[in-house]
């Protein structure tokens, strides 16, 4: 039942990205993810023996009354991870086959994913590009920020092709703490060039993961007939034949994804492909996953 | 070559539909959007070659279907060079066995002239030549198959015996243009009859298929003859003082004469007249008193003394039944004597009435059996005595009738007796602000109603306002009172007349329609009305066995010789029985219903009269004209050039070129196996 609420043919029938996101986080765990940290809620986790340089603050003084051994107590709690959400924009984006676009699944499946890190109480940023950056919420746990992710995320309109070099040197800039960094996009670039541009932000101790959005027809596109194709970035036309798209494009994707995925791995990046006409869940399993063992 | 609709050749413009399709539209290809191109290469040149091969293929194809389409249209056909005679034709030899040929031509009759002929036809045929041999009356009878055994067809023209049924030349010509048709093979008929002129129909039915020759073989001469043309006669004597009968005696191509007419009964001769008939006209004689027709079924014959070579057609025969009239009780309480006048005169206004009026009051007739009368009037009585109406509805309800007026007096009843619909007051003319009402609304349809001329002139000044409700309205006035009403009630029938049966309340016993009505009503009523089947009828027509509700009855008919034509099966399912000779049938339907039927030759046979040589020649020429000799071989050499549609031949081919378009068509155009469609958002 709840994977059907995951399906994003059913999403697109719900207005409002708040509640898809509600829909989907809600549907897909059943109950808070409990982090895994230590921090500053109330429930007791375990005692540990005072280090020095441990904050006094954190000693249980009634323990040091009884037994003058300075022990440290210690809570189950949220931690202080910042996730940072960026959106390809693209014009690429705005390709669907199956009553969908690209971008309402991205934008579906980043609103999850920031209610998700809203709901652990994670500082949850978003940068929208396409060759520039195009809208940038700063990560913060503060008052209303989930609203400005979804309206951010909501108002996101496809522009200009994807030029990955130029935002993300930029981007560098804006990720100067440490956290998660998600890419949504659908990497029409030479795998090379991704890992090269996006690289830079695993070297800064950002765990990196990159969803990569595809549309069924991509991966394997079903012609009915010879036809003229257009590029939706550059405009281009090209006449093209059933046969090669079942044979030879085939071939060529297949290999253009198992190289970005190797690479990924290579830059220790961890790289999901996306098909766009299964669930969200698996995009969600993968990220808390991830997210998990980051910390 | 030509064509029979050329002005469907204006359909291969229509061939311009796939030249637009195939080399215009093609280039108009709408691109489709794609996410990138980064994977794809360009093959523009190969796609589109292998895309111009297919559709080429598709183009010929559809432009042939179409070119094929408006020639079939057109129905294209060649003129073919069949030579005439260049195969054996099949011989027909049609022997006329109709009552004319009954006529003595010398020593012999006319069927020993014609079968004579026959077999000097068949003598003629070359060996191996074949032949069919066929008796005509009103029917066609095949005395043969096709054969070639000269033996076999001899015998089948020496068989054939006489009738009493009349020639008919339009079944002959419908047999000929059947067998042209089944046979494919060009006939040559021989026709041995006496050419009567009453025997050719209408020439659309005497058409010939153009590969018949017909040649006629006259047989005999026009002679003078004296028939029984008609007879009417009652077909019951309820009072032979009475019954009358006439014959009418017809001279056909005869001069002047004097004829001796008899009648005679059951065998016994009753009375003779002499008679004049004028040349070639008519002479009646009427008989008057049958006293000695016995009670039930008498055989009557009408004869005239034989001077002419048909002898047969001298008599006439008919049937008569004798039986007492059925009694009608007129229920009157004295207060209009004028009514049982009216009714009385008129039921006997017939020299020989079926019924007889007794007239009794009402607490008489309240005591009485009613079951031994037909009919029973109630004049206008009211009150009923006590006992009356129990009677009367147990009378009814047991199969009686009852025809009831409805007068001033009736008006003080709340409900009509034994109608049982409810009165409402009268209807006065006076008061209504009229002088007096008509008719006009009539169900002409019934048995009592046809015969009243719509009531016409008569008026009406006083009619009881009664109900219909469960009733039938046979006739109902200007103002929408019912006049005459009808319902079954039980087994039986009440008929009402809402006014009175004197001329006090309307004048209709004093109009034309007074007789009439009185003598339909009663008739119907009583059971003798104009369903009665006929007891006099014509060789060739049907006696009806049964009305279809009588399940498992059987009926049975016993022919002049006293013998039963009928087997098992057809006494228990046939619904009639045709007569073909004449004589006396007995016949009991499947309802138990007794009657003596005479049948009689048709008296058109009697005119002897032949028809003109260029009818004849008319009539052959709708055949082959080609002069044929008595072998049975055409005269060969001559050639006709027959149309040969070629319309078969295209359809083939277009359905062969529409299934091969339909294969290519399908292979390139159809959808994928998968329907998932690339689509732009």
């Amino acid at each position: 039942m709840l994977q059907r609420f995951l399906d994003p043919a059913v999403l697109a029938g719900i207005s409002g990205l708040d509640l898809v996101a509600k829909t989907v986080v809600d549907g897909f765990i059943s109950g808070l993810h409990r982090s895994p940290d230590f921090g500053f809620s109330q429930e007791f986790a375990e005692y540990r023996s005072y280090n020095p340089g441990d904050d006094l603050r954190h000693v249980d003084w009634n323990v040091f009354a009884r037994s003058e051994k300075m022990f440290l107590k210690r809570y189950r709690g949220e931690t202080n991870c910042q996730v940072s959400v960026l959106l390809d924009a693209s014009r690429s984006m705005k390709y669907g086959s199956r009553g969908m676009e690209k971008m309402e699944y991205a934008k579906f499946l980043a609103a999850s994913i920031c209610y998700l890190a809203h709901l652990q109480r994670d500082a949850a940023g978003l940068i929208v590009f396409d060759s520039e950056v195009r809208q940038f919420v700063p990560p913060s746990t503060r008052q209303g920020q989930i609203m400005r992710l979804l309206h951010a995320i909501d108002s996101a309109q496809t522009g200009a092709e994807t030029v990955l070099e130029r935002p993300f040197a930029h981007l560098v800039d804006y990720l100067r703490r440490r956290g998660v960094v998600v890419a949504i996009s659908d990497f029409w670039e030479d795998p090379e060039t991704v890992i090269k541009t996006v690289g830079p932000l695993r070297s800064r101790g950002n765990e990196l993961i990159l969803f990569h959005l595809l549309d069924p027809q991509e991966i394997q596109p079903k012609l009915k007939g010879p036809m003229l194709l257009e590029d939706l970035e550059t405009g281009a036309k090209m006449e093209v034949s059933p046969d090669y798209a079942h044979h030879d494009y085939k071939g060529k994707m297949t290999a253009h994804l198992e190289d970005l995925k190797s690479r990924a791995a290579g830059a220790n990046i961890d790289y999901f492909l996306v098909d766009t006409s299964r669930p969200l869940d698996e995009a969600l399993r993968q990220y808390l996953a991830i997210r998990a063992g980051r910390l | 070559m030509g064509f029979l609709n050329p002005w469907f050749l204006g359909g291969l413009l229509a061939v311009g539909l796939p030249v637009w399709l195939h080399l215009l539209k093609r280039h108009k290809t709408d691109p489709q959007p794609f996410p990138s191109l980064m994977f794809f290469e360009h093959r523009e040149q190969s796609s589109v070659q292998h895309r111009r091969l297919d559709y080429i293929l598709l183009f010929i194809l559809r432009m042939l279907m179409l070119v094929l389409l408006a020639l079939l249209f057109a129905s294209p056909y060649i003129n073919r060079l069949t030579p005439k005679g260049a195969g054996k034709k099949l011989v027909v030899v049609a022997v006329d066995r109709s009552f004319s040929m009954r006529t003595k031509e010398g020593a012999s009759t006319r069927l020993d002239d014609a079968k004579a002929e026959g077999l000097n036809v068949l003598s003629k045929l070359s060996p191996g030549q074949p032949a069919q041999v066929v008796a005509l009356a009103d029917t066609l009878q095949a005395m043969t198959q096709q054969t070639s055994d000269p033996g076999e067809l001899r015998g089948a023209v020496s068989a054939i015996k006489e009738s009493d049924a009349r020639a008919s030349f339009g079944e002959l010509a419908r047999y000929l243009r059947t067998l042209s048709e089944s046979t494919k093979t060009p006939l040559d008929v021989h026709l041995i009859s006496d050419l009567q002129k009453s025997a050719m129909p209408a020439f659309t039915d005497a058409r010939l298929d153009q590969d018949t020759d017909l040649t006629f073989h006259p047989i005999g001469k026009v002679q003078p003859n004296w028939a029984v043309e008609t007879v009417i006669a009652p077909q019951h004597i309820y009072d032979p003082k009475r019954a009358r009968i006439s014959a009418t005696i017809t001279g056909f191509s005869a001069p002047a004469a004097t004829r001796t007419v008899t009648l005679l009964m059951n065998g016994k001769t009753i009375q003779s007249k002499s008679i004049n008939v004028p040349e070639n006209g008519r002479g009646s004689a009427e008989f008057a008193g049958l006293d000695q027709a016995s009670y039930g079924f008498n055989r009557c014959e009408i004869r005239i003394d034989s001077a002419d070579s048909l002898a047969a057609d001298d008599r006439y025969m008919f049937s008569v039944e004798r039986t007492d009239p059925k009694k009608v009780l007129f229920v009157d309480d004295g207060r209009r004597p004028q009514a049982q006048e009216y009714f009385r005169a008129a039921l006997n206004a017939t020299p020989d009435s079926a019924f007889q009026l007794e007239a009794l009051r009402p607490d008489v007739a309240a005591t009485s059996d009613l079951s031994k009368y037909a009919v029973v009037v109630l004049n206008d009585v009211a009150p009923l005595p006590a006992g009356l109406e129990q009677s009367l509805q147990k009378y009814v309800s047991g199969g009686g009738s009852l025809l009831e007026s409805i007068g001033p007096a009736s008006v003080a009843l709340p409900r009509a007796p034994i109608l049982d619909e409810a009165i409402d007051g009268t209807q006065y003319a006076s008061r209504e602000g009229e002088r007096f009402f008509s008719v006009s609304d009539l169900d002409t349809g019934h048995d009592v109603m046809k015969s009243v001329e719509r009531f016409d002139g008569v008026k009406i000044y006083l009619a009881a306002n009664v109900g219909a409700k469960n009733s039938r309205v046979l006739a109902r006035l200007s103002n929408g009172t019912p006049l005459v009403l009808e319902r079954k009630v039980g087994e039986g029938k009440v008929l009402a007349f809402t006014s009175t049966f004197d001329n006090i309340q309307n004048d209709l016993p004093v109009r034309n329609a007074w007789v009439p009505f009185v003598q339909k009503s009663v008739a119907y009523l009583g059971g003798s009305g104009s369903g009665e089947p006929p007891a006099n009828l014509s060789v060739g027509e049907y006696v009806e066995l049964r009305t279809g509700n009588e399940k498992g009855a059987q009926a049975e008919v016993q022919d002049p010789d006293g013998q039963r034509v009928l087997s098992l099966e057809e006494a228990a399912q046939a619904r009639n029985f045709e007569l073909t000779r004449e004589g006396f049938y007995e016949v009991r339907t499947a309802g138990g219903k007794r009657s003596l039927v005479a049948a009689h030759a048709n008296r058109k046979e009697s005119d002897l009269a032949v028809i003109p040589q260029e009818t004849l020649d008319l009539w052959k020429g709708t055949g082959s004209s080609g002069p044929v000799n008595a072998s049975g071989q055409g005269t060969g050499g001559e050639g006709n050039t027959t149309p040969w549609s070629l319309s078969p031949f295209i359809l083939l081919l277009l359905l062969g070129v529409a299934l091969a378009e339909s294969v290519v068509a399908d292979r390139y155009l159809r959808p994928q196996a998968q329907p998932q469609e690339t689509k732009a958002a």
